[in-house]
């Protein structure tokens, strides 16, 4: 009887050695993998997910083994063997899984230290996060966006933190996220390895915008990168251009649809053709007006069936004089 | 003829196996969740004292809260004279003790009404700073706690005034709390006004 | 001969379920149909939840009604049910299986659950007063914003820790002062053991949240300013003292059930539990690590790096004693003779699931790994593995478990059948392809997603379907055999616990003589409690 038990539970193991391998070695259960310190995780994470599976074929395929193999006959009212425990076996039970836990806990502290090595020439990046979008400021380039442009292969050293409630800057494809939070700044530091554009997501509840509170990060190569602050730090001669560049630059694209600017945010009413409803939408208020206080008060004259408390409040410290004259000029085109 | 009864005593056989009155181990595991609780409240008040000192003790502040100190150490003495006097079932000194207990208990109180009157005039308040928020949370709980106390000591004396007395295990429940209330305030006063 | 004034098979008449008792089998299943209750509230609403999520965009809620429906769907099911419902079959089962007339202290039992009963009515008040929608965790400073309902809520939460809190201290005085004679710890049932444990926490624990929503509720009604930003106040202390009790709490969650899962095995595999000692010591050793991990939530906090790590470790380990349940359960149904009632279907339902929640689990406590998926769907799936394929498995097994000991009356087996596979299945469709989803990028509590979501929440969504349909068999079956079911007599199971050793259901005082103890609680084939001798003149 214990021969058979030993013989079925070895089977079973080594079946269970088998799928774990052929797991750690072709399932890839994460997104494409932009960071270094997420090809560290990666790795990390498929030898865990071998290791799991192992586990995980055992312990079912011993219940499964056992439900099949020792169901009551029927008319047997006997009862089973009084085993009542086995020192032997419970200590390599515990001692087994101690082990492992201990390699596991050792793997994952040195990928938690490579992965988090910062670099003397890191490019610092600050982050501000508010409801309900996300501001990337640049202070080597003294520019600030509302995308993240990043140069392939260059460290940066995050610097985040929030306006108002406690924010979370993930960006998927890093393998990596830091929470955004009020009153202090979090370092977090990255190194971007592949070309690409990728989702910037929010993730720690922050309010009825929380799921809208999305931006991209771009990683492209550093020519790129020096000619997209070339272009930031001039805005162009036409006004248009301008506007257009302005309508981007401060995340309006992330929650409006406005074609022109390539904009297809579901968050806020629409802009289509905003330009010809401006003058018309407040008694007195003319479309310069109307535009200049939809945009500094958002709260004042909400379109009906939309919230009201999810577009940024606080424009009117962040947009230059001459910016905001640019963008709802150019609003007040479309 | 036999009238199967449900013995009290024999409910508690076990406890009594191992030495548990099953009131006063209540009273000990009730004293557990108090000493997280003030766990808690001076985490967060020492976390509080880190970003933000606060309280710059004069001379005088410290006279006065050392005065009450003494007041409530003395008044646990009264509750351990009061428990011996249940025990020996003497009824005059127990009813005398737990009104000297109840007495000092409401001096302190009336001494930290005085002293958060006096911090109130040099600005601290509950809701003016952070570390006024966490002072009165944390001393305003402990008073709370005291206040309890001086009722229980009174309802307790109340039952010493009757003609069965008051059994010498309320007294000692009574006196665990006490003491308890007691000590956790010599911890505050260290925490507070000494660190 | 005179009747014994303690063995009238008196069954209360149903109103005494409706006010103040103090016998603790009347108010555990006061427990019981109420905590019921709230879990069909909580589920309802995570049927709009699942129904907004079937489709991206916005269907049917906006963006602050979602949140609402988020936060109350976690927060009663946390807090009105899965605790509750534990202490509810810890109430109505620990004096009988330690062979005890009641609990230490029957007034104080009856104050913890009318406390619970309050709380309920406060939850729900806040849902006409704006609802709390900071989610259940209610992190700080969103929750200090947030409208009237929050303050409720906070209060609630404050109600029932208190409730839980007395509970405790009645359990751990009743199971130490009223085992009967020959009852030694180390034949205690392993439920009682895992009450033990249970209460350990509730007790230590919960004053430190308590402390927490002290904090809150001063900041929103009085203005203090604790988590105020501007006045220097932290929003990282809520997020320590918040966890320092709700990990905890979690093991609240879930001991009880694996003490469930161990009442079960055994009668149904006709086998001793195996390794009795461990399995009693893995739950005080779970209790007392259970205080030590707090910090794994908190990894992207931005707290000190260098302090992640302790908590890493501590998290790890606590998988060691996990993994010792499971396994001796495994060798408890080894070579046993398997009869697949419904409560057997699922207790080992909960070892087949509450294996992914716990493996899962070691993938969040290492922090590489946690950075990339915390607060994303591959957490909700894991805590849903471990809280419904777990816990609410195991709720389930001891409800048609205990039916017969608490009814008189047998339920119907096939419509227990059916309910288990719905749920087995509903279970496993609702939650796996959660993980894909947050390991691809998927935030948790939000109203939307990106397209490439879509498959993995339609999938979940009709699973949820089928969780919500399975328990019309669940409640049909209840309610109908309660009325018209076969008496079950005292023992169906032939069990060896001291619950079934007296009439089904108790009578009022549970035994007509206290039983002595003279074996284990899973030695088949021996006999477990021998009455005293009966009184002289006594019948048979």
């Amino acid at each position: 009887m214990k021969r058979r038990a030993v013989l079925v539970v070895s089977i079973i193991f080594v079946v269970a050695l088998v799928c774990g391998y052929l797991v750690a070695a072709n399932v890839n259960l994460l997104p494409e993998v932009a960071s270094t310190r997420g090809e560290l995780m990666q790795r990390l994470f498929n030898y865990l997910l071998g290791a799991a599976t192992v586990v995980f074929v055992l312990v079912e395929g011993l219940l499964a083994y056992s439900v099949l193999r020792f169901r009551r006959r029927p008319g047997d009212q006997g009862e089973g063997a009084a085993i009542h425990g086995n020192a032997g076996l419970e200590v390599f039970w515990t001692a087994i899984p101690a082990l492992l836990v201990v390699v596991i806990a050792v793997y994952s502290f040195r990928v938690l230290s490579a992965g988090e090595a910062a670099s003397e020439k890191s490019m610092v990046v600050e982050v501000i996060g508010r409801q309900f979008a996300w501001e990337f400021r640049y202070p080597e380039q003294g520019l600030t966006s509302s995308d993240l442009h990043l140069p392939v292969g260059t460290p940066v050293r995050f610097e985040i933190t929030s306006e108002d409630v406690i924010h979370s800057f993930w960006v998927p494809n890093f393998l990596a996220k830091r929470d955004a939070t009020p009153g202090q700044v979090s370092e977090f530091d990255v190194t971007p390895s592949e070309v690409g554009v990728f989702p910037v997501r929010c993730a720690e509840l922050c309010g009825p915008g929380h799921a809208a509170m999305v931006s991209q990060v771009i990683v492209e190569s550093p020519e790129a990168f020096e000619a997209w602050i070339e272009r930031m730090a001039n805005l162009p001669s036409d006004p248009t251009e301008a506007g257009r560049l302005l309508f981007g630059r401060y995340g309006c694209t992330g929650c409006h649809v406005l074609a022109d600017a390539g904009a297809s945010g579901l968050v806020g009413p629409s802009l289509e053709g905003i330009g010809a409803r401006a003058g018309e939408t407040v008694p007195g208020l003319d479309a310069d007006a109307y535009l200049r206080q939809s945009i500094l008060e958002p709260r004042a004259h909400i379109v009906p069936t939309y919230l009201e408390n999810i577009m940024p409040a606080d424009f009117a410290t962040r947009i230059p004089p001459q910016e905001l004259d640019l963008l709802v000029r150019y609003l007040a085109g479309r | 003829m036999t009238t199967t009864t449900i013995s009290h005593s024999e409910s508690f056989r076990a406890g009594k196996a191992l030495g548990l009155d099953h009131r006063k181990l209540g009273m000990w595991l009730f004293l557990a969740t108090e000493v997280m609780l003030f766990g808690g409240l001076l985490t967060a008040f020492l976390h509080t004292k880190l970003r933000q000192p606060g309280l710059s003790v004069t001379a005088e502040s410290l006279l006065l809260v050392g005065l009450n100190t003494f007041v409530l150490v003395t008044s646990s003495f009264m509750v351990a004279q009061a428990l011996d006097a249940a025990r020996r079932d003497l009824k005059g000194r127990l009813r005398l003790y737990l009104l000297a207990t109840a007495a000092l208990g409401a001096v302190f109180l009336a001494g930290q009404a005085y002293e958060f009157s006096l911090l109130a005039q040099e600005g601290l308040t509950l809701t003016g700073s952070l570390f006024g928020s966490a002072f009165f949370t944390l001393t305003g709980t402990h008073g709370l706690h005291v206040l309890i106390g001086v009722a229980w000591a009174l309802a307790s004396l109340l039952g010493a005034l009757r003609r069965r007395g008051l059994s010498p295990i309320r007294v000692e429940i009574f006196g665990l709390y006490w003491h308890f209330v007691d000590i956790v305030w010599l911890v505050l006063f260290t925490v507070i006004y000494l660190v | 001969m005179t009747a014994s004034t303690l063995g009238t098979h008196s069954t209360p008449s149903i109103r005494r379920y409706f006010g103040w008792s103090t016998d603790h089998k009347v108010i555990g299943i006061q427990y019981l149909v109420t905590t019921f209750g709230f879990f069909l509230l909580g589920g309802a609403l995570a049927i709009l939840i699942r129904t907004e999520l079937f489709n991206p965009g916005t269907d049917l809620f906006n963006g602050t009604e979602y949140n609402r429906l988020m936060t109350n769907h976690g927060s009663v099911m946390l807090f009105l049910w899965i605790i509750p419902v534990l202490a509810g079959l810890g109430n109505y089962l620990v004096p009988l299986m330690i062979g005890a007339r009641d609990m230490a202290f029957p007034r104080m039992n009856a104050l913890s659950f009318w406390l619970l009963f309050v709380a309920g009515v406060v939850m729900i008040g806040s849902f006409f007063v704006g609802a709390a929608e900071s989610g259940w965790t209610a992190y700080v400073p969103l929750s200090i914003e947030a409208p009237a309902g929050q303050t409720l809520w906070a209060v609630s939460v404050i109600l029932l820790g208190t409730s839980s809190m007395l509970g405790a201290i009645n359990f751990l005085t009743t199971i130490a002062t009223m085992r009967t004679e020959g009852m030694a710890f180390m034949r205690l049932p392993l439920f009682v053991w895992s009450m033990i444990a249970t209460s350990l926490l509730a007790l230590l624990a919960t004053p430190v949240l308590t402390v927490g929503l002290v904090l809150i509720a001063l900041d929103r009604v009085v203005g203090t300013v604790f988590f105020s930003v501007a006045q220097g106040g932290d929003p990282i202390l809520w997020q320590n003292l918040f966890w320092f009790y709700s990990h905890p709490a979690v093991y609240i969650m879930v001991l009880p059930a694996m003490g469930i899962v161990s009442e079960v095995l055994p009668v149904f595999s006709r086998k001793p539990i195996f390794g009795y000692t461990m399995i009693a010591f893995s739950s005080i050793a779970i209790s007392l690590l259970g205080i030590t991990v707090w910090a794994h939530h908190m990894f992207t906090s931005g707290m000190d790096p260098r302090l992640r790590v302790p908590f890493m470790i501590s998290s790890m380990i606590i998988a060691v004693p996990t993994g010792v349940k499971i396994f001796s359960w495994l060798a408890t149904v080894w070579e046993g003779k398997l009869r697949f009632t419904t409560p057997m279907l699922f207790a080992l339902g909960f070892i087949s699931m509450f294996l992914i929640g716990g493996i899962t689990g070691i993938f969040l406590a290492s922090i590489p790994v946690d950075l990339h998926v915390h607060d994303s769907y591959f957490t909700v799936a894991h805590l849903h593995f471990v809280l419904f394929g777990g816990s609410v498995f195991a709720v389930y097994a001891g409800l048609y478990y205990w039916y017969p000991k608490i009814t008189g009356r047998m339920y119907d087996e096939r419509l227990g059948k059916g309910h288990f596979w719905l749920n087995f299945v509903g279970t496993n469709l609702t939650y796996l392809p959660m993980f894909l989803a947050g390991l691809l990028g998927m935030p948790r509590r939000v109203a939307d997603y990106a397209p490439e979501f879509t498959l993995v929440n339609q999938l979940a969504s009709v699973g949820a379907l089928l969780l919500a349909v399975s328990t019309v068999p669940f409640l049909y079956n209840v309610v109908v055999s309660w009325v018209t079911g076969p008496k079950a007599g005292d023992n169906p199971w032939g069990a060896k616990t001291l619950e079934w050793q007296t009439t089904s259901p108790p009578p009022e005082h549970n035994f007509v003589e206290l039983p002595v103890v003279t074996g284990m609680p899973y030695d088949f084939g021996e006999p477990l409690g021998v009455p005293a001798a009966a009184p002289a003149g006594a019948g048979d």
